[in-house]
């Protein structure tokens, strides 16, 4: 067997085709995962009656089962659940008409949800009782704390792991295709069928996704940098 | 004008502050002394409510919080009536001197930001670092860190500003510096109550001192009366130990 360079180079338009909707997958679910993530990680470290074990629960049964079985729960429960409460409500909708990549949208920032939890909770961990004390005793109050002091601190701390829940997202943002998404991945599986040059196409797609990780790491890189001047002194 | 009544604080069954009562004055200096673990920074914390009291009750200004039953708006409006300088200094890691100083001026106080940028450089003007305003506090050295932490207290024109300790986690080469700032502003005839081991401090700057120990007030007095001629048996034992011989007046 033969590599077919010619072919590979070609490969890369077609490929890039798909860019827009790796990324937007990749974007919706790390950015929705975010906040949900802060709001899990604030509920089990503030202990909110009620919330706290639904919080705990949650990131267990998460993070205990796979994506891709998250992934076809969703997409098989989902429309059970929204065709129930259409036709009880009395609506027209129908759960055929919710775009495939939405799916992909909800059960990766569910995920992701549960995975940067644990990352803001280390962040928020990390911050100094003092910092919260100091931010009381000048008359703020919880949530003023919270915004103004804890969670940019947080934040700053929690940076270099969150850049690497980015990049798993854009990584698992590949298992769409098995609900008919069409990302990068499967774009290279689809173009080879042609031909049958499968290895070429993959090298493509893997190509791709360096090229995207390396840029992650380069701005994650940068924000961290412009996020964390007030540590260049050393320990405070 | 502060009143404590009855204050007690347990942490489980350990009782550690057994029914305080305080009066200080408007503009007085309240120096607070005692052994470790004799409660008065725990007493300190209370006044503030870093540290929930288990009774009693706590009057600043024209506040008056029931311990037993104080609710959310009552332990906010006796945050900012008082404010605190650490022993660990706690600036605001992230920010710069003087947006620490600023920080309470603009989200607690509300003014609008010149007016609060103003002040605050005025206040780092009299703690001598008006050549550091734009410094991290990773940046700065204890004592100058300690300074931001006294102008960020001092911006807020508090009733009462509380001293946990303020020079203990200094090197001794920089409490000087600290205490010299401390005890400017007391001429200013800012109410302060001061936990401290800084005996001479205590015995210059303070008008009123008082001994703690084993979660009560043991002795309090002028700073005369207490240095001087304690009445207190156990208030002797204590200054004979912490006091070097060579340092006695007459």
């Amino acid at each position: 067997m033969k590599l077919d360079v010619s072919f590979l180079l070609d490969v890369f338009p077609l490929l890039l085709s798909a860019l827009p909707t790796t990324l937007l997958i990749t974007a919706v679910s790390v950015s929705v995962g975010f906040v949900i993530g802060v709001v899990i990680a604030s509920i089990r470290i503030y202990r909110v009656p009620y919330l706290y074990p639904i919080a705990v629960s949650y990131v267990t049964f998460i993070r205990g089962t796979p994506m891709l079985t998250h992934l076809f729960l969703i997409y098989f429960g989902l429309p059970l659940l929204v065709d129930g409460l259409a036709s009880f409500a009395g609506l027209s909708f129908r759960a055929a008409s919710i775009p495939l990549i939405w799916f992909a949208f909800i059960s990766f920032s569910i995920m992701a949800g549960a995975y940067m939890s644990e990352v803001v909770r280390s962040g928020l961990l990390a911050v100094n009782r003092g910092q919260t004390e100091a931010a009381y005793a000048i008359g703020m109050n919880t949530w003023q704390a919270l915004r103004r002091i804890v969670f940019p601190q947080a934040f700053a701390t929690s940076l270099p792991i969150l850049s690497n829940s980015v990049i798993g997202m854009l990584h698992g943002s590949t298992l769409a295709f098995t609900v008919s998404v069409v990302d990068i991945n499967a774009k290279a599986q689809i173009v080879a069928t042609t031909n049958w040059k499968f290895f070429e196409a993959y090298i493509a797609a893997a190509i791709i996704f360096w090229g995207l990780t390396i840029a992650i790491e380069r701005i994650t890189g940068h924000i961290e940098k412009r996020i964390n001047r007030y540590n260049r002194g050393g320990v405070a | 004008m502060i009143k404590l009544t009855g204050i007690t604080k347990s942490f489980g069954r350990n009782q550690v502050l057994k029914g305080i009562d305080l009066h200080v004055n408007k503009g007085e200096v309240v120096v607070i002394l005692g052994p470790s673990g004799s409660g008065k920074t725990t007493l300190l914390r209370c006044i503030n409510y870093l540290e929930r009291p288990s009774d009693g009750q706590i009057v600043i200004g024209d506040s008056i919080v029931d311990c037993k039953r104080a609710g959310k708006q009552d332990i906010l409006q006796l945050r900012r009536k008082s404010a605190m300088v650490f022993q660990q200094y706690n600036l605001f890691k992230h920010k710069t001197a003087l947006e620490n100083v600023m920080e309470g001026l603009v989200i607690v106080q509300k003014r609008p930001k010149e007016e609060a940028r103003e002040r605050s450089v005025q206040v780092l003007e009299k703690v001598g670092l008006g050549s550091k305003l734009d410094a991290y506090p990773s940046e700065l050295s204890g004592g100058q860190q300690q300074r931001v932490g006294i102008a960020r207290a001092l911006a807020l024109e508090p009733e009462v500003i509380l001293f946990d300790e303020p020079t203990s986690a200094l090197d001794p080469e920089l409490v000087g510096e600290v205490l010299e700032v401390i005890r400017k502003i007391a001429k200013e005839g800012i109410t302060m109550i001061v936990v401290t081991h800084e005996m001479g401090f205590a015995r210059d700057v303070s008008n009123h001192v008082v001994f703690m120990d084993g979660g009560v007030i043991v002795e309090e007095g002028t700073p005369q009366e207490i240095f001087s001629s304690p009445k207190e048996e156990r208030t002797k034992q204590f200054l004979k130990r912490i006091t070097p011989e060579w340092s006695y007046t007459i």
